[in-house]
């Protein structure tokens, strides 16, 4: 009797002692990935440092002050995140390169915030097959959230450029009649699925598009096809280019005399400062009730003047990136990119490993990011790889952009 | 019809800037035989001194214009003296190294400076637009004609009738012989660097207003202003001209009327064409054939 | 004398062979995959060291032919199914192909000219892949990542029943073909054909009235670098496992000029060094600044630094060491 006691009691404490060390193993086992230590968290990216699309630098500049910020704040769960970034001169070559260097030779926890499309893609097999996150690339490819089972480790930001073309085309479905659009796009993948995504919001609309104008990345200017667009017959003029293209495509239209009603890609639109030039200082009255769509909060918008997170934008900035020119929005995407990166890596526990914490990012249900739009959610899903679904649209408004109407979110492929 | 001349219009308007551009690759060529591939980065480097002074320091657009030159041309003399002359001995493929250092170099200088973003210029002519039978021309399109027009006429005035354009030309001609009566060879190379940047300087100012300031602005002109001063003839200031209103009203042609091609295609198609006119003429419309030493 | 001739470039060549064999013992598998880029590097700068070094036409659009092979590799493996290495002399013979095409009317051309109609050809070839979209994937380019044809993606290699890290793979891949490359050019610029050549690029019409066809042999040294440029984007597609039109950029053209420059247009060590310094200028150039632009500022004045301390590129350099040796060991035998 007391020796089947004894031998209860014992092999009771052995479960016991067997149970606990297995769960302090589970709390406190030190990751095996690497990147990660007691103190700190590896993150890098790629980014064009130089070459053509370098003003889309400061989006990792903004990421890099919103993690000092959070670092001199304690960092996340004790952890301070080290953000590395390679240029890679939007060369996809490069991105390859300098996407194996981070992974091989500085061994960071997971990829963040790389910039570009073809760069993104040109490094998914390899981070995927790696099991190391390709977290919140900076694009707005569907094709980068498609076959979710085959890459599981890869996850968007923000909205896709369909979802993007899609609303604007609903837009012109609904409040313009039998308008004729002329479209100005750039021929690769960011300029095709804008104007594809507007052909879809367009379907079963009497809206029509009478011309859409192609123009290639390296072009010095767009004057022929804005010509041409004039004499289509156009009355609705969709602008999906680069800020530097959109500006001068403005200017050129007004010059011409064409009066049509514009709608612009968010890509250009972001860059409010540009379109108050090329307002030239208010003479310009083609972008009086310009239309655009948005997710991120303007920086030049006086309603978030007093904004407690613009607020916090503008200090975190001086803090830790003195000299950046603070109305430039790629700043305020790279913050948001970054908070939500802090909220994933909160989310993956207090141990995180690759495998949590893209988990954790590939569920993710998440109110209240400061930099975005009011009301905007960040959700992500099993079929759902970009975390931003919703925009607003917004109206150029006494030199500022104004949304109206509720959020819009695009459903099906 | 409409449709056609508006296109030629918007094309004599960009052609005159390639061949402002041009003009400068022209220059730099006939004083020191070689091609400036910093020559567009240097415009764009002017262009954002001229921005700083109007839109930082709140300079009137003229003060900052003359400013803006006079520093051009120092820089462009500076870098000749500098950089281009140390390394003129040996191979060509030596100045052409350091032409493309240049490049590289000034476009980092410029984005570190003054960032990636797009900036507005403010242009020389007052907004208005022309409208004659449906085809509208801006104030600004006939602005930047005639100012490219007025410099050919002041380059071929100077070489033609001044003493000074006399010595750079034989400076370039022969430097040897030009040394023997008494010329400054290597100040009037300078020289020619110096109104190079000056000319590329002007590019930029008349191009920024229309297609914005960015770090880039030059990287899509510089190809097409070789291409006008290549088919021109690579020595000819004229044929600079020619060839950039040729180019740029021929592009938007080929843009609108081949279906084929396309507005995003048409930059290859001018450039087949150039290549077909070299052969049939491989020194450009104006250039001369060179003579062969044995 | 003669006999010195052979034998230096045949010394050097078994030793760089030694290193080349062994190297990857000694460094990470990260490593071994920059110095694969290097050897593609060199298969493309020995390719236009031939038309620069020895017939004296400068050329701005080797990143053309680069794309060319690049191109012929992807779209043989993805659509037609051929192993990647069984595209790699096909992608050498399209461009090669396409090179000697272009040499035709090159002919007529002449210096500066040439310079820019190649640049032309480098700068129109994006726009041009982008258009042909069905053929080339257009924009989106093609993706050859763990495709069957792919020897290689990221798993280990059997070789003659070895298992060698994938990197490796790569390394003695572009390796052994930049060395085999090197013998042919060599072999090709040690005969008759050097002589030709080298008689065009000192006087054309010397060359011409002591009976050397110009037209052959420009068009030949085109074509012949044409086909090594090709060669060397069929292993950038392969070691990318990625080719779009972004992959040759006109930086890419240029950036094989500079590395046959600063090589100096020559010797075997020089051709190296500048495979070498192409290859790892971006990454040295972000090391001191990582504000955007800086990178390019260091490049750049580092460029021109060059050719102010090494006016006659690396080869010089080489020469020069070898003269002062020379004469120090004339010195101290007499």
């Amino acid at each position: 009797m007391t020796r089947k006691l004894v031998l209860t009691l014992l092999s009771l404490a052995f479960a016991f002692a067997l149970g606990a060390t297995a769960a302090l193993a589970a709390t406190t086992r030190p990751s095996n990935d690497p990147g990660i230590t007691p103190t700190s968290i590896l993150l890098g990216g790629t980014a064009p440092l130089t070459g053509p699309q370098v003003a889309y630098a400061s989006i990792a500049r903004g990421a890099k002050a919103y993690f000092d910020y959070v670092n001199s704040r304690g960092g996340v769960n004790g952890r301070r995140i080290e953000y590395t970034t390679r240029d890679d001169a939007s060369d996809p070559v490069r991105t390859v390169a300098e996407t194996r260097r981070l992974v091989e030779q500085d061994g960071v926890f997971a990829v963040f915030n790389s910039f570009g499309t073809e760069q993104n893609l040109a490094v998914r097999d390899y981070l995927n097959q790696r099991k190391v996150p390709q977290l919140f690339a900076a694009s707005g490819a569907s094709a980068l959230g498609s076959q979710a089972s085959r890459y599981p480790y890869t996850i968007g930001l923000r909205p896709t450029y369909a979802a993007e073309g899609w609303v604007l085309g609903q837009y012109l479905a609904r409040t313009q009649g039998a308008a004729r659009v002329g479209v100005l796009y750039e021929s690769d993948s960011f300029g095709q699925e804008l104007l594809s995504g507007l052909r879809r919001g367009l379907q079963r609309s009497k809206v029509k598009i009478v011309s859409a104008q192609p123009y290639d990345e390296g072009s010095y200017d767009v004057q022929a096809q804005v010509a041409r667009l004039r004499v289509s017959g156009a009355n609705v003029f969709a602008v999906f280019s680069s800020p530097t293209h959109a500006a001068e495509a403005l200017k050129y239209a007004h010059r011409l005399g064409w009066k049509p009603k514009l709608t612009i890609g968010n890509a250009a639109a972001s860059s409010a400062v540009v379109l108050g030039d090329a307002a030239e200082k208010g003479a310009n009255p083609l972008v009086k009730g310009m239309v655009s769509v948005a997710f991120l909060k303007d920086p030049t918008d006086p309603r978030w003047r007093k904004d407690d997170a613009m607020k916090r934008y503008r200090s975190v900035l001086k803090r830790f990136a003195p000299g950046a020119n603070v109305s430039d929005v790629y700043l305020v995407y790279g913050m948001a990119a970054a908070w939500t990166a802090v909220e994933a890596l909160r989310r993956a526990g207090s141990e995180p490993t690759r495998e949590r914490l893209v988990q954790a990012a590939a569920s993710l249900d998440l109110q209240g990011n400061p930099f975005l739009l009011p009301g905007i959610s960040l959700k992500t899903g099993p079929g759902d790889r970009f975390p931003i679904d919703q925009m607003l649209l917004q109206r150029w408004q006494k030199n500022a952009w104004r949304s109206f109407g509720g959020l819009w979110a695009y459903r099906g492929g | 019809m409409a449709d056609f001349l508006q296109q030629v219009v918007a094309g004599l308007a960009s052609g005159s800037i390639y061949a402002s551009l041009a003009l400068a690759l022209v220059l730099i060529h006939r004083a020191t035989g070689v091609i400036n591939f910093a020559q567009g980065e240097m415009a764009t480097l002017s262009t954002y001194i001229a921005w700083t002074l109007t839109v930082n320091h709140g300079w009137g657009y003229w003060p900052a214009f003359v400013v803006t030159l006079a520093v051009s041309f120092l820089g462009g003399a500076a870098v000749h003296q500098t950089v281009i002359r140390p390394n003129e001995k040996g191979s060509v493929l030596r100045v052409v190294i350091v032409t493309i250092g240049l490049l590289i170099m000034i476009n980092g200088l410029v984005t570190l400076i003054w960032g990636g973003e797009v900036r507005a210029v403010e242009s020389p002519f007052p907004a208005g637009t022309t409208e004659i039978g449906g085809v509208a021309i801006t104030t600004a399109d006939i602005g930047t004609i005639a100012v490219v027009l007025a410099i050919v006429a002041l380059l071929w005035g100077l070489f033609q009738y001044t003493k000074l354009g006399l010595a750079m030309r034989a400076a370039a001609l022969n430097p040897a012989e030009a040394r023997l009566v008494g010329v400054r060879v290597t100040w009037m190379l300078s020289l020619g660097w110096g109104l190079a940047a000056v000319l590329g300087a002007v590019a930029g100012m008349l191009a920024a207003p229309s297609v914005f300031l960015d770090p880039n602005l030059m990287a899509a002109l510089l190809i097409y202003a070789f291409a006008a001063a290549v088919l021109g003839g690579i020595d000819s200031p004229i044929g600079a001209v020619v060839g950039g209103l040729t180019l740029g009203v021929g592009l938007n042609l080929i843009g609108t009327y081949v279906d084929f091609v396309g507005a995003d295609l048409r930059l290859p198609v001018a450039l087949l064409v150039i290549l077909v006119v070299l052969l049939v003429k491989p020194t450009g419309i104006f250039g001369k054939q060179e003579v062969r030493r044995v | 004398m003669k006999l010195g001739r052979t034998l230096v470039p045949v010394v050097s060549f078994v030793v760089l062979a030694v290193v080349v064999a062994v190297v990857p013992s000694f460094v990470s598998e990260f490593r071994a995959q920059q110095l694969a880029y290097v050897g593609i590097y060199l298969v493309a700068i020995i390719g236009l060291n031939v038309l620069t070094g020895y017939t004296g036409q400068i050329s701005l659009g080797h990143g053309a032919f680069m794309a060319v092979g690049g191109y012929t590799t992807a779209i043989l493996m993805a659509d037609h199914g051929v192993k990647d290495i069984w595209t790699i002399p096909l992608a050498g013979l399209v461009a090669g192909t396409a090179g000697f095409l272009f040499g035709i009317p090159a002919l007529r051309l002449s210096g500066l000219y040439l310079a820019l109609a190649t640049f032309a050809i480098a700068v129109s070839m994006p726009a041009v892949i982008k258009r042909f979209e069905g053929f080339t994937g257009g924009g989106t380019g093609i993706n050859l990542f763990g495709i069957p044809e792919l020897t290689a993606s990221l798993t280990p290699v059997e070789i003659f029943g070895r298992s060698m890290a994938f990197n490796d793979w790569l390394y003695y891949l572009s390796w052994s073909i930049a060395l085999v490359g090197y013998v042919v050019a060599w072999l090709l610029l040690r005969g008759r054909s050097g002589r030709a050549f080298r008689a065009v690029r000192d006087s054309e019409t010397a060359a011409q009235s002591s009976g050397v066809s110009l037209a052959r042999y420009k068009t030949l040294a085109f074509g012949v670098s044409a086909a090594y440029a090709g060669v060397a984007g069929s292993l950038f597609a392969i070691a990318t496992t990625y080719v779009n039109p972004d992959t040759f950029p006109v930086a890419l053209s240029i950036l094989l000029l500079v590395g046959v420059v600063v090589g100096g247009l020559g010797s075997l060590a020089g051709l190296v060094a500048g495979a070498v310094f192409i290859q790892f200028l971006p990454s040295w150039s972000q090391e001191v600044s990582k504000s955007p632009g800086a990178p390019s500022v260091v490049s750049g004045a580092l460029l021109i630094a060059l050719m102010f301390v090494l006016p006659m590129g690396v080869a010089g350099l080489v020469e020069r060491l070898r003269l002062l040796t020379r004469r120090i060991y004339d010195r101290s035998g007499s």
